[in-house]
């Protein structure tokens, strides 16, 4: 897979991973 | 007003809201569609349009739901009304219950499909084929596993009928059996528990499979690898960004992959307690169905099926559409893996529950309307909704044409317009600050201002935008179609939707006196 291809996979991984972690952060940790 | 269940707790109320939205859908209908419409360069849409329509969108069904419920009204014709003071408001909130209802038709058994395919898996029963067939033509190796589908629903039956064998019927039954014992132990003894059970085991399933399949050698037949999977799903076609179907089909997919315009997140959200912060649940929930999407949606199927297929295999059977890919590739690929029998288990348990928990959730408007509107008890709203099931599902099961005639109506079209109706009654006639002031209380995070206009403004455009290009895409395909099966069910259709009028006016009238 060429390198843009890569930067999406792991661009979009990141995104979503980064919605979770905020939103469980806030949930379990930030009250 | 008679008192309401609640939720029990928190996670519970996300978790179940993640199993409402995490569907067959997350794992099979977004590789299939991110494939062919741009590979990575259809992430960006998809995006955009998570952020103006799938949040937004979410954000007001959990408003409305929860204003709804302070006034003891679980489904859109009594909250419609109670907002809009006009005698319209309660019949065009039908659809509320009418979709999801429809959608359980066939639904229950589709997902009862998904059983029958774990315990097959485990016991080997699938067909075996040719290995090295796959090297040369994908529809070589998968007739066996297309025959088999096709026997499972009985698509040798003669004339206007599907002839399904016993086995078949048995699986639906259970999966209905089971579906109905959780509704009848309530939001929170019975949905928000099998939630708190399902949905972690869904997760821990995926991760599972998504670790066999990133692991997994070069194949021995196609010599394809695992970076060839990723890349046929995630290699940008950039010029895709041009071309308006790709952004239909990724504002398409938000729209499903979130259960928006059902009903049914909204009746889920008028279990809530009045100051529950729904800003950061609403968001919670997306967050984790997103996961399950992007994460394990992306590799599980797709890249497996580069793998045994090679890139051209694939693309043919990406080209068979998700119920190809997930009944027809995925037993074939499983049955040449090693330990392919646990695996396979595994994928289809893993549907299983992702359907199970989605079953509930459509279910719970019905019952919902019935408990609220008309005084009935739980177990005897449940009873009635059985009984409907009994009646209406044969037609699914031995009618051709009629699932996907179904599906088409409510699971493409209808959605999009309570969705807009839902926007244009909380924004515009509710009234914005207030639905703005609902959606934000009790809220920990704050909720940017820009979605406020967003809500107002771009979000109802966006799916006047979506409802127009469908119908201009996809009616008149449909509205050709024809045949005897195919107009029965429009007539039922049709009917039902008169009696779902008749109820509603039932209800009002009883309410009246």
């Amino acid at each position: 897979m060429s390198s843009r291809g890569w930067i999406f996979l792991f661009a979009s991984w990141g995104l979503v991973s980064l919605l979770v972690v905020f939103c469980f952060y806030r949930l379990f940790m930030k009250r | 007003v008679r008192e309401r269940e609640q939720w029990g707790s928190r996670i519970g109320l996300i978790l179940a809201m993640s199993g409402n939205a995490i569907g067959l859908g997350n794992f099979l209908r977004f590789p299939v569609q991110a494939s062919q419409n741009g590979g990575g360069a259809f992430m960006i849409p998809y995006f955009i349009s998570f952020i103006l329509l799938g949040i937004p969108l979410m954000w007001v069904e959990w408003g409305i739901g929860r204003y709804g419920g302070t006034i003891g009204h679980g489904t859109a014709p009594g909250i419609f009304d109670a907002i809009w003071k006009n005698r319209l408001a309660k019949y065009i909130g039908v659809l509320g219950i009418f979709l999801p209802l429809v959608i359980l038709i066939y639904y229950v058994y589709i997902c009862s499909w998904t059983l029958s395919y774990s315990f097959a898996a485990l016991l080997h029963l699938y067909p075996s084929g040719d290995t090295t067939a796959a090297l040369g033509s994908a529809s070589k190796v998968l007739a066996p596993y297309k025959d088999y589908l096709g026997a499972y629903t009985g698509a040798g039956g003669n004339g206007l009928f599907l002839a399904p064998p016993l086995a078949t019927i048995i699986f639906f039954i259970i999966t209905l059996a089971v579906s109905l014992w959780i509704l009848a132990k309530g939001i929170s003894g019975g949905i928000e528990k099998l939630s708190t059970f399902a949905v972690p085991l869904l997760f821990i399933m995926a991760a599972i499979l998504f670790i066999r399949i990133i692991t997994l050698p070069p194949s021995s037949t196609t010599g394809a690898t695992v970076a060839q999977g990723f890349a046929f799903l995630w290699e940008p076609d950039l010029s895709g960004l041009l071309n308006a179907k790709v952004w239909l089909a990724a504002a398409g997919q938000v729209f499903f992959t979130l259960s928006l315009g059902l009903g049914a997140i909204l009746t889920f959200a008028s279990y809530v307690k009045k100051d529950e912060d729904i800003a950061l649940d609403g968001l919670a929930t997306a967050s984790l169905n997103e996961f399950a999407e992007v994460v394990f949606g992306s590799t599980i199927a797709i890249v497996t099926a580069v793998i045994f297929f090679g890139t051209e295999g694939a693309r043919e059977v990406a080209g068979g559409g998700a119920f190809g890919l997930g009944f027809i590739s995925m037993p074939a690929i499983f049955t040449h893996m090693p330990y392919g029998s646990f695996f396979g288990f595994l994928w289809f348990l893993l549907l299983f529950f992702a359907g199970l928990t989605s079953i509930v959730a459509l279910s719970q408007p019905v019952i919902a309307f019935l408990e609220d509107e008309f005084g009935w008890v739980r177990k005897k709203s449940v009873f009635a909704l059985g009984i409907f099931f009994i009646l209406t599902t044969p037609m699914a099961i031995f009618l051709k044409g009629s699932l996907d005639e179904m599906d088409f109506w409510v699971a493409t079209f209808a959605l999009v317009i309570l969705a807009l109706f839902e926007m244009i009654i909380f924004f515009w006639i509710l009234g914005a600050e207030r639905a703005w002031a609902e959606i934000t209380r009790g809220a920990q995070i704050k909720v940017p201002r820009i979605f406020f206009y967003l809500m107002k403004y771009i979000t109802p455009g966006f799916l006047v935008i979506i409802l127009v290009a469908w119908s201009w895409q996809q009616l008149p395909g449909v509205l050709t179609k024809s045949g005897t099966g195919i107009w029965f069910t429009r007539g039922f259709l049709a009917a039902l939707l008169v009696l779902h009028f008749i109820v509603v006016h039932l209800a009002w009238k009883r309410r009246r006196r």
